[in-house]
């Protein structure tokens, strides 16, 4: 393991933001850290990196207790949200600051520069401020600055939350490439499920300070611990006392399926190409249902028409608990 | 931006030049018309004048060290005020304010009850210790220390707020130790409010009459600045003295001004 988190609790005032929190993180992969705002994902990181403290706990990274170690002794690279550019200093001159610092000779330092420019596609700015590149651009230094100085673990805290929808989807896809190449540990920290579950090898989802689960993106879609991690990896709606997603219900106009359960349109939205329903069932359940416009057309429904709800074959189904989701 | 009527704009823009002009630019400027009434001879006749050399050297001297001193502990009190959280914190940064808000006058008072040789508190055991603090010139840089204690805070405060701590924990995790951090990051980050600081440091120091007046005792020759031999010379009916020195004063505080508006770039705050 590359990082071993044990038991660590840390608290601001009254406020618990990790509650004995043990998780370990593997060699080499990309690791999301998922959850909500303030559910304790970022305080983790930062405890990681060694920017804030835990009450209790320890922290070992890469077979070395780190728990008393000042951040700068953690070899960790860190990926702030807002950039953390070094506004006084050139590109080429942030990035190369961690080696700088380690006062390694200064041919060695021009040509891992260049290197992690290149890395960046930031080669052709190279000597202008940070002031003049826009936000990708300028976490994209923020990543190679990390990267110079050869950390055993890349920690990155909502590298992407600053930027715009169509900046973050390149990055997203930028990142994942880049890991493959790099292949250095790293974690992540984002409250977008759909950014953990395309770039992450392992999600470890935290809420209200706790670990709820660890897994694949796949262990985590198709077997979600409990109620909260589906929820919170999609849409959730309720079938005669089990939680399922919305498309993974069979919609039928007449009662063709056994255990079908019967109901009404309420509502009906159409957003491109599928269609959002609300079913108002006998039972007095309103159930969220999804279909393709195609699939929608071809049963000719419309508000008000009686339908029958099953749920799919393959479906993802947990038994609904109370007061969640 | 609100629009405003021609008329109005053009009144708002007379009484504001109108007020400054009556107020500051027009006496100042007399200053200096008196000073050159008879071309330079008067300016140049201040620097034969053995006393008042003394003095503008005094004056120098204070200003440098005090100007020094509050470089030093105002860069360490604004970083402590920004970036830490301790008891007594707001108390300390109203303390910062008084300077700006009591009489210089009480403050050399108020250095006397403390460091005075003969009643005060600390006084008479420092003396004794073979140093003399007050009617000396490390009672004049307290005082001059005292006055111009905000100055510098008050620039480097905001600006430390405004950047925040996200470049100071980046440097830390890229390996700089604390000393890196605050020479590399932090410094040149506040460069241009702890220049600005010290500049306006400088001419408040320069500047100084009430607190230094009252430590100083204003001994001709030994204790006595350039300020308080301008008013000692006016009494005296030395008054092309006085307005030459006067205007000496103002000079440098002027061009210590200017010659920042100069320097600063003009996209920095």
């Amino acid at each position: 393991m590359s990082i071993d988190v044990k038991n660590v609790t840390k608290k601001f005032g009254d406020f618990v933001a990790l509650d004995d929190v043990s998780v370990s993180l593997p060699k080499g992969q990309l690791t999301a850290l998922l959850g909500p705002s303030g559910g304790g994902k970022s305080t983790l990181l930062r405890i990681i990196a060694g920017l804030d403290n835990a009450d209790s706990g320890s922290v070992n990274i890469e077979g070395t207790d780190a728990t008393r170690l000042p951040p700068q002794k953690r070899n960790v690279g860190f990926v702030f949200q807002h950039y953390a550019v070094f506004k006084h200093m050139t590109v080429a001159k942030n990035v190369a600051f961690g080696l700088e610092i380690r006062k390694r000779p200064k041919s060695e330092v021009e040509r891992r520069v260049k290197e992690l420019l290149e890395l960046v596609h930031l080669s052709q700015f190279a000597h202008r401020l940070p002031s003049q590149l826009s936000g990708g651009q300028r976490q994209r230094m923020a990543l190679a600055r990390a990267l110079a100085v050869e950390p055993s673990v890349l920690l990155l805290d909502e590298p992407f939350g600053a930027l715009d929808a169509k900046v973050r989807k390149e990055l997203r896809d930028w990142l994942r490439r880049l890991h493959d190449d790099v292949h250095v540990t790293t974690v992540f920290v984002t409250h977008d499920q759909e950014e953990a579950l395309e770039v992450a090898d392992e999600i470890v989802v935290i809420n209200n300070g706790r670990v709820e689960q660890v897994g694949s993106p796949d262990q985590l879609y198709d077997e979600p611990a409990n109620d909260f991690v589906m929820s919170f990896l999609g849409e959730v709606t309720h079938l005669s006392g089990i939680s399922l997603r919305p498309h993974d219900i069979e919609l039928e106009s007449a009662p063709r399926l056994a255990g079908g359960v019967e109901g009404t349109i309420s509502r009906m939205l159409r957003i491109g190409f599928e269609v959002r329903l609300t079913v108002l069932t006998v039972d007095g359940e309103e159930v969220s249902v999804v279909v393709s416009r195609t699939h929608a057309r071809s049963l000719g429904i419309a508000e008000g028409s009686t339908v029958w709800l099953t749920p799919a074959a393959g479906a993802t189904v947990i038994p609904r608990m109370a007061a969640v989701g | 931006m609100v629009r405003v009527s021609t008329p109005v704009r053009w009144l708002l823009r007379t009484v504001a030049v109108g007020y400054v002009f009556l107020l500051v630019a027009w006496p100042v400027s007399l200053v200096a018309v008196q000073t050159f009434e008879d071309g330079f001879s008067n300016f140049v006749g201040i620097f034969s004048d053995e006393n008042t050399v003394a003095a503008l050297q005094l004056t120098l001297m204070v200003a440098l060290w005090a100007v020094v001193i509050n470089l030093i502990f105002g860069v360490t009190i604004s970083i402590l005020l920004v970036r830490y959280e301790f008891p007594g914190k707001r108390a300390l940064s109203a303390l910062i304010d008084i300077p700006l808000s009591v009489s210089p006058v009480v403050v050399g008072l108020a250095l006397l009850l403390v460091y005075s040789g003969r009643t005060g508190w600390f006084g008479p055991s420092i003396e004794s210790a073979g140093w003399q603090v007050i009617y000396d010139s490390p009672g004049m840089i307290m005082a001059t220390c005292f006055v111009a204690l905000p100055l510098i805070i008050r620039e480097v405060v905001p600006v430390l707020t405004e950047i925040g701590d996200d470049q100071e924990q980046a440097a830390r995790s890229l390996g700089a130790s604390g000393r890196q951090t605050f020479l590399r990051i932090t410094l040149p980050s506040i460069k241009w409010a702890v220049i600005y600081g010290v500049v306006l440091s400088l001419a408040r120091s320069l500047g100084e009459f009430g607190a230094v007046k009252v430590v100083s005792g204003n001994v001709t020759g030994r204790t006595q600045t350039a300020t308080l031999i301008v008013e000692a010379k006016y009494q005296n009916f030395e008054q092309t003295t006085a307005y030459s020195v006067a205007f000496l004063l103002a000079f440098v505080s002027i061009a210590c001004l200017v010659v920042v508006a100069f320097l600063r770039p003009q996209h920095e705050i």
